[in-house]
């Protein structure tokens, strides 16, 4: 009851609650009545030996020892002062003398209570000159900050703006110093010579003293001893966004939002210190709000009510996540009701999107003129003249839009808000709309002991998409590249008008626009996730928390493709239609304890945690064809003909995941200026392998706030300056589905044994028992700076990362086994990086602000080892063939991943056959992986990005840009490849270029396909004004209008270098490799907030 | 105190969680193999995996399978069928690379026979092991180590000398590449061991399926090679086989004239639904797009003409090279089956092909084939046509060659006549020559899989044609493929790849 408050602020009315401050009420009453003599105080001896202990530990001591109890006021005594005493069975008014002689403590000693305070020479002076001041605070945009805090300087006494920024402080003289806070603004001091005082705030830049979110829990900014990258609501990027990794887009070093074209409904992948996993681990851990989940979580919740991200990049921070925790953190903040305050608030955004850029493709007339000299026949000319791509593009419409209230007690507080987002996409047909309600509602209980945090978003996403996979055999892609490959002599439609056209004289002729205009792939996905936190406080410093959540989707796609789309599968099976459901449900559960603890210069902070994950995928499929009429679509599966149901056309399947851990966590600061945060988690996956199912996930780190030091004290130029190190271990496991470590049986269609047609079976998995996590050990170094009155801030971070027992399919030779691959953990990686954020106030005073924002980071990744066993038995699996389809890309020893070895172009034979290098001179090109006419050529993974992000405010004006681009990497450009063989111009369309490469055809894909994809992107350029109303039903209008990708600058011929570079390696996946994207567009949005009262 | 019981309770809360660590994982929704192979019914199970391999279908499974699987890369190395670029742009060159004998150790199709062929022998161990387990028949058992030996059979006639292998509970460091003679002792050895194991009945649940005649058969094949694969011939060896399968009741199926019959002969009855048991010995049961699946017509016809004749399109794909058509002579009903000239759907086919990759044939050039003339269920997705793995006529051809080889060309004339005879055409004026035998094995068996086998034992295989030069020596293998090296860089490639 007597601890000094480690809290820099001031005693807050709510500290009226406190018992302490009851006591003295109590106290009071009991010495005017004076019923009980000093009896207690008379016969009780104390012994005490203390050396150089503050005076906060010999109050403690006594009171430990003896029944007295202190009473004081915090400001009155100096608690940090230290003293030796030495007394042996002596009388309290003896020890007392002794601790406070000379000084300006007085005591008095009533039974067992002991009064402390100061001699109260200043008491009339104060009742004489007491000043009482009122005003109003705003924030930087002059709105009023409720909750800031307006205290008198030097004491307790102090109060929280109301709802409307207004304050009402009385002081002890019209001489004090009146000082205005609030979270994460600077603060304000003024004397209190005016009855009416009205104080603007200004965002704090330096961030220092930032709530941070980390693992389970939030601490200051200052405390962090990892590396964490945090942007708040207000600095992040703006305009029509749709997924809430366009938010941070280009805010974070070291963390790469990759947006593959602009796909309605598809969200950007995130790399966080780039790919450390082979099979697909690399997608960080999303927390939102403390549910845990893949990167599919993000897009169920609405950008406009994420109140702030933070990042956890380095392992020292992201160990409390385990075996979830190797590919980094993003955890997510909702907005949530400010205590007590009530609002209404409209944003809106609509944006109208572009397709910044086409290929050059052939005319028509300069189609038929190549195509007549290549041979082709003229009956392959159609006479048409027709803009494929024109027919399939339109333009496109983003809009959103949320409502969102809250209000509440000081018990209670809720926020609800609705959020419709809908786009339509550049490409015909293609279409997205979402739907999310949220409500959060905190109540507290127990006479505040107890607090109930409930959180519940559901959400319902509809899209109807593009056929993902469609073409000719060897020209399959997505459908608007598709548009590219016709051939621009040929007509939509046939001469009737109506009919697609289509040539009965080639194989799988594809009308892309019919395809488009007939196919049906409508998906609906239901999301339904929650949560209820439940924290109690046991004692001073001790709190209990319980927390569960539950996330539960739906998704049905129904999918149609009748005859009439010229699809070459539709056509043959006669149309076909399917529908498809996927159900997911991912239960988390954990019970902690947390205990914090201030012991004079020491500060501890711990935390205990016991949590249960289950992650249940179930399914089915069901399938028909041969449908007399398209009418119903997937409606009416029964119409189809039942005597065409193959093996497949029905079938569902189910499997899970069950993760159970032990956490364990304490920080530790000295002097506030010393941090410790050490760590360890104890994790068990039932995904792995019977020999390996637990791992152990330690990390500690430090920090050193070198500003706190004496030494620093004397000088003006830095203001903040911490050293961070640390280490930390974390594991993958997201990446491995459920059941790889085991042998299993699973049908494969249907055979002809016994006279009859039977479900056949075989064995589909080679197994591997020792299946484990894969470990990525990673060490950072860090700095955070400020500067120059905190004008110029900065971050440097430099880590190294090893990833060791690599999960991936690793080759196995077949003979013996049954399949190609099998999981295993063999090889290592190692990803090491530099990265450096910098800001700084070129302008900064009360009107203007204009901020010089940017970040840039260096990476290197290597393959350190393929080479390992499985069983014993040595595995040699360098030169693996790697990148999801992308040619010539292997994972070789010493290279970075995604490396490409390549044959290099040498020219064009008589007969228009590409020949290349026959480097070793052997007479054969050979094309295998370790072939010596192969030759290393770069890397699909960028060595550098970078994002410059100026932004200024000038009163009620603000204007943001931001620049984005990296560099260092090659794409193979497969859509170039596919459109430039003159072989194919019979049937398709080629390539400008390809008629100056005149390569007839080619047994290689050689390096002539491969391509710098260095880049910069103007990504987001936004400006705004807020209207600030003095209305009664208006508190302000906020009005944008942002430019999205306006240009980009880059050497790639393709339509676009950002490609994928996500590293899951699964079919289809093309890392680094371009076979064609959704266009990325050029988009201009407006904005709206609207705030009422 | 109160903080201490506080944090006592506490920790024996959360330590009492530790019974919560159950992560055991449940498999709801597959089978696992000692459960599911530990029964009788399992056990058959596996067999029935091994047939499935040799039924055909997309990504070049099966013996029959459609596209870049065995049969193209066996059929088109020979002199029968290719399928031409088009000028049009149609079809890739690497068909026509095969045909030129010009493939790399990279192709698709060289790929795929590989993995096919490597994947059946493990399903057939994989049979072997469980039906010893569970103890099943003896002709069981018999049936998986015979389907064993054609599956060897198979590899070490592609590939020469390669890895082998009959326990799959084995690693990689323990299969060496073994000599095509050591392979091909085993494969006599096991044929000889399990051949008489083997039911003797004929249809029904032994449809499709490996009885004592279609055993003798193989074996009969693997002596009728020996020379090409081990250097010592054995052609009394090979007609001692044959004529045990000359024992099982087979004959000629009648070749007499059908007007019912699309190609106006029975004969085509043996490439139809079900194959008739008097002259099939083992074919492959084919129901399209559920069990294997027959393309051979369907990827050969002109896209407008197959939609005449069925309704859907055709793919417009192979051809048959015009020195091979010319070996035909009218009257021949087997000669029935390739169509030349004007068609319905305005197709006009023509007997030569220009040119088979720069700049690709024309449209309609070649010469097309409907020997698997469709029988439903069909689409464009292939046609339910069975397809004869072996025949009596192929048999009957091999005693007559074994005939030749052991000098007695006396006694080959009748089974060669009755093969010509039934074909509608005249017997030999003469005692049957090599060339004879050759050419009626050409015209009796084509698109049935044997060409590329025959070509090579009668020293034909590298002789130049239309469309490429004489071939060198080491063509007669194929190269192991380059993902096999890669895999296993203990492979030795084959000389001259």
């Amino acid at each position: 009851m007597k601890k000094k408050s480690k809290n820099t602020g001031f005693l807050y009315r709510v500290f009226q609650n406190d018992l302490k401050l009851k006591l003295t009420t109590l106290l009071i009453l009991v010495a005017m009545f004076s019923i009980r003599g000093n009896t207690y105080a008379q016969k009780t001896k104390v012994t005490l030996e203390l050396n150089n202990s503050t005076i906060e530990k010999v109050i403690e001591t006594i009171e430990q020892k003896t029944d007295f109890r202190f009473i004081y006021k915090l400001n009155d005594i100096d608690l940090d002062r230290t003293v030796s005493i030495s007394v042996k069975d002596q009388n309290i008014y003896v020890v007392l003398d002794r601790i406070f002689k000379g000084t300006q403590t007085e005591f008095k000693v009533r039974d067992t209570q002991i009064i402390l305070k100061k001699p109260e020479i200043k008491t009339h002076v104060i009742e004489f000159e007491k000043q009482t001041v009122m005003g109003t605070i705003t924030d930087e945009n002059g709105l009023p900050l409720p909750g800031a805090s307006v205290f008198e300087q030097g004491t307790k006494n102090g109060i929280i703006t109301d709802f409307d920024g207004k304050f009402k402080i009385t002081v002890e003289s019209s001489q004090s110093v009146i000082v205005v806070t609030f979270v994460g603004y600077t603060e304000k001091k003024f004397t209190a010579d005016q009855k009416v005082i009205n104080v603007q705030l200004f965002p704090d830049a330096t961030n220092l003293q930032e709530i941070v979110v980390v693992g389970y829990g939030t601490t200051a900014r200052k405390d962090v001893t990892g590396a964490v990258s945090s942007i708040a609501a207000k600095d992040m990027n703006q305009g029509a966004i749709v997924n809430p990794l366009q938010l941070i887009s280009g805010k974070a070093a070291g963390v790469n939002i990759n947006q593959i074209g602009s796909e309605p409904g598809s969200g950007p992948s995130v790399r966080i210190r780039g790919v450390s996993s082979l099979i697909g681990g690399s997608d960080p851990l999303v927390v939102v709000d403390g549910i845990q989940g893949n990167l599919d979580l993000l897009t169920s919740i609405p950008p406009t009510e994420i109140e702030s991200i933070d990042i956890l990049k380095d392992a020292s921070a992201t160990a409390i996540y385990g075996s979830r925790g190797a590919a980094g953190v993003i955890l997510v903040t909702t907005k949530s009701n400010k205590n007590g305050k009530s609002t209404i608030e409209y944003v809106g955004s609509t944006s109208i999107d572009f397709i910044p850029k086409k290929l050059n493709m052939l005319s028509a007339a300069e189609w038929s003129a190549a195509a007549a000299s290549n041979g082709v026949p003229a009956s392959s000319n159609h006479g048409a003249d027709t803009d494929w791509y024109g027919v399939l593009t339109q333009t496109g419409f983003t809009q959103s839009h949320t409502l969102s209230f809250g209000g509440g007690t000081n018990k209670l507080n809720y926020r609800a808000s609705l959020t419709a987002i809908s786009q339509d996409g550049v490409v015909i047909n293609s279409s997205n709309k979402k739907y999310i309600a949220r409500v959060q509602a905190t109540q507290k209980g127990l006479d505040d002991k107890l607090k109930l945090t409930f959180n519940l978003n559901n959400g319902v996403e509809t899209s109807t998409r593009t056929i993902a996979d469609v073409g000719r055999s060897g020209q399959v892609s997505n459908l608007i590249s598709q548009a590219y490959l016709m051939r621009p002599t040929d007509p939509v439609f046939d001469t009737d008008g109506k009919t697609y056209f289509t040539d009965p004289g080639l194989f799988q002729y594809i009308n892309p626009y019919a395809v488009a205009e007939k196919t049906i792939n409508d998906s609906q996905w239901d999301n339904l996730f929650g949560s209820l936190k439940a924290d109690l406080d046991l004692a001073e410093g001790l709190q209990a928390g319980w927390f569960g959540s539950w996330r539960k989707t739906n998704k049905t796609t129904g999918f149609y493709l009748p005859v009439s789309s010229t699809d070459p599968g539709a056509v043959r099976q006669d149309g076909f239609g399917n529908i498809t459901n996927e159900r997911q449900n991912e239960k988390l559960m954990d019970i902690s304890l947390t205990y914090k603890k201030t012991f004079g210069v020491h500060s501890i902070n711990a935390l205990a945690l016991y949590e249960w994950q289950n992650q249940t995928y179930e399914g089915n499929f069901l399938q028909a064809r041969g449908f007399i009429s398209d009418v119903t679509s997937y409606n009416a599966l029964q119409y189809g003909d039942m005597s065409k149901v193959i093996y497949n056309d029905i079938r569902s399947y189910k499997n899970d995941r069950t993760l159970a851990s032990f956490v364990a966590r304490a920080n530790y600061t000295l002097l506030d200026r010393y941090l410790v945060t050490a760590s360890i988690r104890r994790d068990g996956s039932s995904v792995f392998g019977a020999n390996n199912k637990w791992g152990n996930f330690p990390s500690a780190s430090v920090a050193w706030q070198i500003t706190k030091e004496s030494f620093m004290s004397n000088q003006t130029l830095i203001n903040e300056l911490k050293l961070r190190a640390g280490y930390g271990v974390t594991g993958n496991q997201q990446g491995l589905s459920p059941q790889g470590s085991l042998s299993l049986v699973d049908g494969a269609g249907s055979t002809y044994f016994g006279g009859s047609q039977i479900t056949n079976f075989n064995i589909s998995q080679n197994p591997n028992a020792d299946l484990k996590w894969e470990t990525k050990k990673q060490t950072n170094l860090g700095l955070d700076f400020a500067l120059l009155d905190s004008r110029l801030r900065g971050t440097f971070d430099v880590y190294t990362a090893t990833t060791d027992n690599l999960l991936f399919n690793y080759t196995v030779p077949q003979p013996p086994y049954p399949k190609s691959d099998i999981k295993a953990n063999v090889g290592s990686i190692r990803n090491e990086g530099l990265e450096v954020s910098l800001g700084y106030d070129v302008i900064r005073n009360e009107n203007t602000t204009f901020t010089l924002a940017g970040n840039v980071s260096f990476m290197r990744n290597e393959v350190l080892n393929l080479s390992g066993s499985i069983n014993g038995i040595a595995l040699n699996t360098d030169y693996v063939a790697w990148g999801g389809g992308t040619p010539n890309m292997y994972l070789i020893k010493g290279q970075p991943i995604g490396t490409f070895n390549i044959l290099e172009h040498e020219g064009v034979n008589a007969s228009g056959v590409e020949t290349v290098v026959d480097r070793n001179g052997d007479g054969i090109i050979d094309q295998g992986a370790r072939s010596p006419d192969r030759v290393i050529k770069g890397s699909a993974l960028p060595t550098y990005t970078f994002a410059f992000n100026p932004s200024l405010r000038y009163k009620n004006f603000d204007a943001s840009l931001l620049l984005r681009g990296s560099g260092g990497n090659k794409v193979y450009n497969l859509v170039n490849q596919r459109s430039s063989y003159l072989e194919n111009i019979g049937k398709s369309n080629v390539l400008d270029s390809a008629l100056d490469k005149g390569i007839r055809t080619s047994p290689y894909g050689s390096d002539i396909w491969l391509e710098d994809a260095s880049f910069i992107r103007l990504e987001n350029v936004t400006a705004g004004y807020n209207f600030v109303f003095k209305d009664r039903f208006l508190e302000s209008i906020r009005l944008s209008l942002t430019g999205n990708n306006l240009f980009l600058i880059t050497d790639y011929t393709g339509i676009d270098p950002e490609i994928n570079l996500n590293g899951s390696n699964s079919d289809n996946a093309y890392f680094g490799g371009d076979r064609g994207i959704y266009p990325r567009t050029r988009s201009v949005a407006f904005g709206v907030i609207v705030k009422f009262k | 105190m109160k903080i201490k019981n506080i944090l006592i309770a506490g920790s024996v809360c959360f330590f009492a969680l530790v019974g919560c660590t159950n992560i055991d994982e449940t498999v709801y929704d597959k089978y696992q193999p000692d459960e599911f192979y530990g029964t009788p019914k399992g056990a058959d199970i596996a067999l029935a995996s091994v047939y499935a391999q040799i039924g055909g279908n997309w990504d070049g499974v099966g013996y029959a399978g459609a596209d870049l699987g065995w049969y193209d890369l066996n059929s088109m190395c020979a002199d029968e069928q290719v399928i031409p670029h088009r000028n049009t742009g149609d079809w890739g060159t690497d068909f026509a690379r095969t045909y030129q004998h010009d493939w790399l150790p990279t192709d698709t199709m060289i790929n795929n026979t590989w993995n096919w062929l490597y994947k059946s022998v493990f399903n057939a161990n994989l049979a072997v092991n469980q039906l010893e387990l569970a103890g099943a028949d003896a002709s069981k058992i018999a049936e998986a180590k015979v389907l064993r030996a054609f599956f060897y059979y198979l590899l070490i006639d592609d590939f020469g000398n390669i890895p082998f292998y009959t326990d799959n509970n084995i690693t990689v460091d323990k299969i060496p590449q073994a000599n095509r003679q050591v392979v091909f002792d085993f494969i006599v050895s096991e044929l000889k061991a399990n051949v008489d194991l083997l039911p003797t009945g004929k249809g029904g649940e032994l449809y499709g399926r490996f009885n004592k005649w279609a055993g003798y058969t193989l074996l009969a094949k693997v002596y009728l090679n020996a020379g090409v694969l081990t250097g010592t011939p054995k052609w009394a060896e090979c007609l001692a086989a044959c004529n045990v399968v000359d024992g099982g009741g087979f004959s000629l199926h009648s070749g007499a004239e059908d007007a019912a019959n699309p190609l106006k002969s029975k004969y085509y009855e043996l490439f139809g639904d079900v194959l008739p048991q008097d002259e099939t010995i083992l074919s492959i049961y084919t129901t399209v797009d559920v069990v294997s699946r027959n393309i051979f017509t369907v990827r050969s016809l002109y896209g407008a003409h197959c939609r005449a004749l069925f309704g859907y399109d055709g793919w417009n794909g192979t051809i048959v090279p015009k020195e091979f058509y010319l070996k035909y002579q009218d009257g021949d009903v087997r000669k029935n089956q390739f169509l030349v000239g004007q068609q319905p759907g305005g197709a006009n086919y023509t007997l030569d092909v220009t040119s088979l990759d720069d700049p690709g044939a024309g449209a309609q050039e070649g010469v097309r084939n409907i020997k698997f003339y469709p029988v439903a269920p069909r689409g464009g997705g292939g046609a339910s046509n069975d397809f004869p793995i072996y025949r009596y006529a192929d048999l009957v051809l091999m005693m007559a060659e074994c005939n030749v080889r052991l000098g007695n060309a006396g006694a080959a004339k009748p089974f060669v006549d009755a093969i010509r005879t039934r074909a509608g055409i005249s017997g030999l004026a003469g005692n049957p020559t090599l060339d004879d035998i050759y050419d009626e094995r050409g015209r009796e068996l084509n698109w049935e899989g044997h060409r590329r086998e025959d070509m090579i034992r009668f020293d034909k295989f590298l002789l130049p044609n239309q469309f490429r030069g004489l071939s060198p020596e080491y063509r007669k293998i194929f190269p192991i493929p380059t993902s096999a090296l890669n895999a296993n860089p203990a492979l030795k490639q084959n000389p001259g790849y």
